[in-house]
C-alpha cells in the first residue's frame, strides 16, 4: 500500500508540474512554424523580440508534428477544434482545400494588410496568390526553386570537365561513376507513395521540359503526356542499370556515395553543422533540372518551386487572431527579419525586391550558395492548385513513378494507368 | 574400431554431465544475445560520433554529442521539449494505468462475488466486447473526444484508455478464484462490502495487481495510434509520438533520434526488471 | 445471505459504475455513431455531410488499397507464425531444461517484448540503411547489398521478424506454462515404449501444449490484423502497397483525406476478416485438439 501512495502522490506532483497548457489570457496566440528545424529557430526568434518589446503579448511557437505529413496534422487538428491562430508551411494546393472547407480567415480584408503587402515589397509577387474569390487566405513567406546539386570535386576525378544537362549525358557519367561504386543519385523517397516526394523527383523534371504547362487545370488533366513519359524513362534508363540507388543512405551526397542530387536551400544550414567540407563551388556546384536530348532547344528551362505562405485559421478565437497578425505584420515590417529569416533557413523570401536591396545583396555575396536560387526564382512553377493534391500525388507514385522505377511497368503503360486512377479521384 | 567403441558411450556419458549444461547455456546466452541485441545497438549509436552512427557497429570512441544536442538544440535547431516528452509519458501512462487498475478490480470484484441484477447481461456484454475490434471506434472515438473538448490535452489520452477490457475479465477471473469462505467470514464479522474489498480483497490481489498493472503500463507506454490522432502539439505529446514525428525531419539527425529512444526504453525496462519479481510470480495466473 | 443481497445489489452496481459510464461514452455511442458514419460522406470539418447509402461499402470493395490491406495480414502471416512458433516454443523448451534460474532466464526472454515499435523501427531502419555494418557483413557473402525496404517480399520478412522477435518471449511464457503442466508420467510411459525424444515432443509434448498453443495461436493471428507501427514508420505501405495494412489505410482514408465515413467502412470489412479468419483459426485449432483427446 505504501508504494501505492507514493506513486500516487508521485503522479500528482507530475500533473501540477505539467499542466502549464496553453494559456488563455488576452493577447495570447499559438504559431504553428514548418517543422524544418531552422525555421522554428527563426520563429522563436521573432516570437521573443517581439514580446520583448510588447510585453501585454503571449506568442506561443510550436513546430506542426509530420504526422504522417504536416497537411494531416493541420487537418487532425482542425478536426479536432484546435487549430492554431496562424501557422506557415502552406502551399497553395491545401490552402485550396482549407478554403473549401472554409477554414482560412482572407487576410486581406484584415486591417493593414495593404500596408504589410507595401512593407514588404510583395506587391508584384502577391498577384500570384489570390484564391477564385478574388481575397487572399495565404501570406506567402518563401518561395523556393528546386535546383540540382552536382559534386564536382567527384566529377573532376572521375575525368568529366562538364556539368552534364541531358538525360543521355547525365547516364554516360553515371555509369563512370558507377565503376567506382558510387551512384548518380540515392533516394530512397522512389519507392515510396510518400505525396509531396513526387515534388522533388518528378515535379523538378517535368516543369524543366514542360514550363508552365499545369498538370491539372480544374479537373482536367492537362499534362504534357510526352513530358512526363520523358521523366519516365529517365527514371527507368537509371533504374535499370542500377544508376541510383532506392534504399537508404543517409546523406549520400555529403559522404561521397552519391554525385547527384535535388537540393532546397534548406540543406546548408544543416551542413554547416555536420559537413562543413560541403563548399558551394570547391565540392558542389547547383545547376537548373536536366532535360532530354531531343528537347535541348525547345525545353523550357523551369524548375518546380516549392512555395510556402501563412494563413490565419478561421477557428482561432478573435483575440488569438488579432494577436498573431499583429506579430505578424510586426515581423514582416522590418526588412532586416527577412535577412534574419535568409541567415536562419537559407530560403529566399517572397519579395520583389531580393535583387536590388542592398541588405539582401549583401548576404546573397556572403552565402554564395543561394544566388543561384535567387537567380532561378522567375523560372520556378509553383504546385497545381487541387484540394485533392495529396491523393492525386499518392496514385501518381503508386501507379506511375514507383511501378517505372521497380521495372515493373513500361513508361507509356504508366502514365496510361496513372491517368485514370488520377482521372477516377477529380470524377469522384 | 575399438576407440570408437570406448569414445561414443563414453562420449555420451561426459555430454550427459557437462555437455547439455554447457549447450544449455551457450544456447541462453545467444538467445538472450539477441533478445537484447537491438537495445545494445540503440544505446551504442546514440553515443558513436555522428559520423559512424549507423555505419560502425561499435564506435571508435564514446560521446555525448547526441544527448547534449537533443536536449540543447544548437544554431540549426531549437531543442525540442523531450524531457517535457518523457514527463508526458510517465503521466499519462500512469494515470491511464491506475484508472484501468481501479475500475477493472472494482468491477472484477463486483462481477465476481456480488450478487446483484443485470450481472450476468454485464459478463456477456464485457466478453462480446473483448473479441469486438476497437479499429471500428477509432474514428467516432476521435469525434466523441472532440466534442467533449479533450482533443489535444491529458484528459483526451487518459480518459478513453482508462478502461481496459482485458483487465476486468483477469479480475473476475482472479476473485472468482478467491476461497469464498474468507470473505463470508469478514461479512458475519459486520464489515461492509468496502470493507471486505480494502481489508481482504485488495491485500490479496497484490500479486495479480502488479501482472495486470506491468502488463497496462508497458502497452500504454508504446501506444501510438491514439496518442498521434488525439495530440497535435508538440508540449503535449507523449515521447513516443515525439520520436515518431521527429523521425522525418531530423532523418539527417539518427544519433540523437536514438538517444530519444534510449531515454524512451531504459526506464521501462528499469521498471520492468524492479517488479520482475512480481511477474514471474503472477504471469502464471494470466495465462490460464 | 438473504439479507445483505439488497446491499450487495447496491454496491455491485456502485462498483460497475465507472465501467458502466465508460462503456456508454466509449463503446455504445461510438458503436452507433459508427453506423451513421458509415453511410455518410462527410471530411470531419465540414459543416455538409452527404448520406450515400452503401456507396461508401462498396467503394471499398473495389480499392485497390483496401486489397493489398487485406492480403497484407496473409502475407506477414505465413512468415511470422512459423518465425514465431519456432521461436517462442524453442525458448519455452530451453527455459524448461533448466532446474535453476528459470525466473531469470524467463525475464530476460521477456524483455523484447517491452520495446517501442518506434524505437524499434529506428534501429532497423538503421541497421537495413545501405552502408550498414549488417549489409557489409551480408555484402561479403552474398555479392550485393539486398533492397530490404524496397524488395516486396524482403520488406515483409524484416516487419514479420520484428514482430516475431517483440513477441517470442510473451508467447514462450505461455508455452513454459503449458510444459510445466505435463505430467511426467507421460515421458516415462513413452521411455518404456521405447519413444526417442524428438518423438515423445511430437507424440506427447505438442498435443499436451494443446491450450497453449491455440492461446498463441489467436492471439498471434489477431495481431496480424492490427499492424500499425511497423509499416507506417519504415515502408509508409510500399513498395507499391506491399506493406499496406488494414490500419494504415484506415488511418490514411481518415485523418489523411479525412474521410471519416468511407475509414469506417474499411474499418468494418477489417472487423469481418479477423472474424472470419480467426474463427477458421479457431475451428482447425479445435479439430486438432479433439483428435488429440482435448474437449472444447
Amino acid at each position: 500500500m505504501l508504494t501505492k501512495k507514493r506513486l500516487l502522490t508521485l503522479v500528482l506532483v507530475f500533473a501540477l508540474v505539467l499542466t502549464t497548457g496553453a494559456a488563455a489570457w488576452a493577447n495570447s496566440a499559438i504559431f504553428w512554424t514548418a517543422p524544418n528545424p531552422p525555421q522554428e529557430v527563426f520563429w522563436t526568434e521573432m516570437a521573443k523580440r517581439f514580446m520583448a518589446e510588447n510585453p501585454e503579448y503571449n506568442i506561443q511557437v510550436f513546430p506542426m508534428a509530420e504526422a504522417p505529413s504536416s497537411e494531416a496534422t493541420i487537418l487532425t487538428a482542425i478536426a479536432g477544434g484546435t487549430a492554431p491562430a496562424a501557422s506557415e508551411n502552406i502551399f497553395i494546393g491545401f490552402g485550396a482545400e482549407l478554403y473549401e472547407s472554409a477554414a482560412l480567415v482572407p487576410l486581406d480584408t484584415l486591417e493593414g494588410w495593404d500596408e504589410l503587402i507595401a512593407a514588404r515589397n510583395m506587391e508584384g509577387a502577391i498577384k500570384g496568390w489570390a484564391f477564385p474569390d478574388g481575397h487572399y487566405y495565404i501570406l506567402p513567406i518563401y518561395s523556393n526553386p528546386i535546383l540540382y546539386g552536382w559534386r564536382i570535386d567527384i566529377l573532376e576525378e572521375l575525368g568529366v570537365d562538364r556539368i552534364p544537362e541531358t538525360y543521355e549525358e547525365i547516364i554516360e557519367v553515371a555509369r563512370l561513376a558507377q565503376k567506382e561504386g558510387l551512384f548518380l543519385m540515392v533516394r530512397p523517397a522512389l519507392g515510396m507513395p510518400t505525396w509531396w516526394e513526387r515534388w522533388f523527383d518528378f515535379f523538378t523534371l517535368y516543369n524543366a521540359i514542360s514550363g508552365d504547362v499545369p498538370f491539372i487545370t480544374g479537373s482536367e488533366i492537362t499534362a504534357d503526356d510526352e513530358a512526363v513519359i520523358d521523366v519516365f524513362k529517365f527514371y527507368a534508363d537509371l533504374a535499370k542499370e542500377k544508376l541510383i540507388l532506392t534504399q537508404d543512405i543517409p546523406d549520400a551526397f555529403a559522404t561521397d556515395n552519391a554525385i547527384w542530387s535535388e537540393l532546397g536551400p534548406w540543406t546548408f544550414p544543416g551542413w554547416k553543422e555536420q559537413y562543413p567540407e560541403m563548399v558551394y563551388g570547391e565540392t558542389f556546384a547547383l545547376t537548373m533540372p536536366p532535360i532530354p536530348e531531343h528537347h535541348k532547344d525547345d525545353a523550357a528551362g523551369n524548375t518546380f518551386a516549392d512555395a510556402k505562405g501563412l494563413v490565419l485559421y478561421a477557428q482561432a478565437s478573435e483575440e488569438a487572431k488579432q494577436a498573431v497578425w499583429d506579430f505578424i505584420r510586426w515581423v514582416f515590417a522590418d526588412p532586416a527579419h527577412d535577412l534574419l529569416w535568409m541567415e536562419a533557413t537559407s530560403l529566399p523570401p517572397v519579395r520583389d525586391d531580393l535583387a536590388d536591396n542592398p541588405v539582401f545583396a549583401e548576404y546573397l555575396a556572403k552565402a554564395p550558395e543561394l544566388v543561384p536560387y535567387a537567380e532561378s526564382l522567375a523560372f520556378a512553377v509553383p504546385p497545381f492548385t487541387h484540394s485533392d493534391f495529396a491523393d492525386i500525388q499518392t496514385v501518381l507514385s503508386e501507379e506511375g513513378l514507383i511501378p517505372v522505377v521497380r521495372g515493373t511497368k513500361s513508361p507509356e503503360q504508366a502514365w496510361e494507368d496513372a491517368k485514370a486512377a488520377i482521372n477516377g479521384i477529380l470524377n469522384r | 574400431m575399438e576407440r570408437q567403441k570406448l569414445t561414443w558411450p563414453r562420449f555420451v556419458r561426459l555430454a550427459d554431465k557437462y555437455g547439455v549444461m554447457i549447450l544449455r547455456w551457450a544456447l541462453a546466452l545467444v538467445g538472450i544475445g539477441f533478445a537484447t541485441a537491438p537495445y545494445l545497438y540503440m544505446i551504442l549509436q546514440s553515443l558513436a560520433p555522428w559520423r559512424e552512427v549507423n555505419r560502425r557497429l561499435i564506435p571508435s570512441s564514446l560521446t555525448t554529442r547526441s544527448y547534449e544536442w537533443l536536449l540543447q538544440g544548437s544554431a540549426t535547431a531549437v531543442a525540442r521539449p523531450w524531457l517535457r516528452g518523457f514527463g508526458n509519458s510517465v503521466l499519462v501512462t500512469s494515470l491511464s494505468t491506475l484508472c484501468m487498475l481501479v475500475v477493472a478490480m472494482l468491477a472484477g470484484y463486483a462481477l465476481a462475488r456480488l450478487r446483484f441484477r443485470g450481472r450476468e447481461g454485464i459478463y456477456k456484454f464485457i466478453l462480446f466486447q473483448m473479441f469486438y475490434p476497437a479499429i471500428i471506434l477509432l474514428v467516432p472515438q476521435f469525434l466523441i473526444v472532440r466534442y467533449l473538448g479533450l482533443y489535444n490535452t491529458y484528459a483526451g489520452m487518459i480518459i478513453p484508455r482508462a478502461v481496459n477490457i482485458w483487465a476486468i475479465f483477469m479480475y473476475v477471473s482472479f476473485f472468482k478464484s478467491v476461497n469464498p469462505a474468507m470473505l463470508e467470514a469478514a461479512r458475519i464479522d459486520g464489515a461492509s462490502e468496502t470493507q471486505v474489498l480494502f481489508r481482504i480483497v485488495i491485500p490479496l490481489s497484490r500479486s495479480i495487481t502488479a501482472v495486470i498493472g506491468l502488463f497496462l503500463f508497458m502497452e500504454r507506454w508504446v501506444e501510438l495510434l491514439w496518442d498521434l490522432i488525439v495530440v497535435q502539439e508538440y508540449p503535449m505529446m507523449t515521447l513516443n509520438v515525439m520520436i515518431a514525428t521527429m523521425s522525418g525531419p531530423y532523418a539527417s539527425y539518427p544519433g540523437p533520434l536514438y538517444a530519444a529512444s534510449v531515454i524512451l526504453t531504459v526506464p521501462i525496462i528499469l521498471i520492468f526488471l524492479v517488479f520482475s519479481k512480481h511477474f514471474t510470480q503472477g504471469f502464471k495466473f494470466i495465462l490460464k | 445471505m438473504k439479507r445483505l443481497s439488497r446491499g450487495e445489489g447496491v454496491t455491485g452496481w456502485l462498483f460497475t459504475i465507472p465501467y458502466l459510464a465508460y462503456t456508454i461514452i466509449f463503446f455504445v455511442l461510438p458503436f452507433l455513431w459508427g453506423l451513421l458514419l458509415l453511410v455518410s460522406e462527410w471530411n470531419l470539418i465540414s459543416p455538409v455531410r452527404e448520406f450515400v447509402g452503401l456507396g461508401n461499402l462498396l467503394e471499398a470493395l473495389q480499392s485497390r488499397r483496401v486489397h493489398a490491406a487485406a492480403l497484407t495480414p496473409f502475407k506477414i502471416m505465413a512468415l511470422f507464425l512459423p518465425a514465431v512458433l519456432i521461436m517462442s516454443l524453442g525458448i519455452a523448451v530451453l527455459i524448461n531444461s533448466f532446474k535453476k534460474r528459470q525466473g531469470l532466464l524467463a525475464v530476460a526472454f521477456f524483455l523484447p517484448y517491452l520495446a517501442s515499435g518506434v524505437s524499434m523501427s529506428l534501429v532497423v531502419k538503421g541497421v537495413v540503411s545501405y552502408t550498414s555494418p549488417v549489409n557489409k557483413v551480408i555484402s561479403n557473402i552474398i555479392g550485393f547489398v539486398p533492397d530490404w525496404l524496397g524488395t516486396p517480399s524482403l520488406a515483409i520478412l524484416v516487419i514479420a521478424l520484428m514482430i516475431a522477435w517483440r513477441f517470442s518471449g510473451y508467447y514462450a511464457l505461455i508455452f513454459l506454462s503449458g510444459l510445466q503442466s505435463i505430467p511426467g508420467e507421460l515421458y516415462e510411459a513413452a521411455q518404456i515404449d521405447g519413444a526417442g525424444r524428438i518423438k515423445s515432443f511430437f507424440k506427447i509434448t505438442l498435443p499436451q501444449l494443446y491450450p497453449a498453443l491455440y492461446s498463441v495461436l489467436i492471439l498471434a493471428v489477431g495481431l496480424m490484423f492490427g499492424v500499425f507501427t511497423e509499416p507506417y514508420m519504415l515502408t509508409g505501405g510500399g513498395p507499391n502497397l506491399a506493406t499496406h495494412t488494414w490500419y494504415l489505410e484506415i488511418y490514411y482514408q481518415a485523418f489523411s483525406t479525412l474521410r471519416a465515413g468511407y475509414a469506417s467502412s474499411i474499418a468494418l470489412y477489417n472487423a469481418i476478416a479477423v472474424f472470419i479468419v480467426v474463427g477458421i483459426v479457431r475451428r482447425i485449432m479445435q479439430a486438432w485438439g479433439r483428435a488429440h483427446g482435448w474437449e472444447d
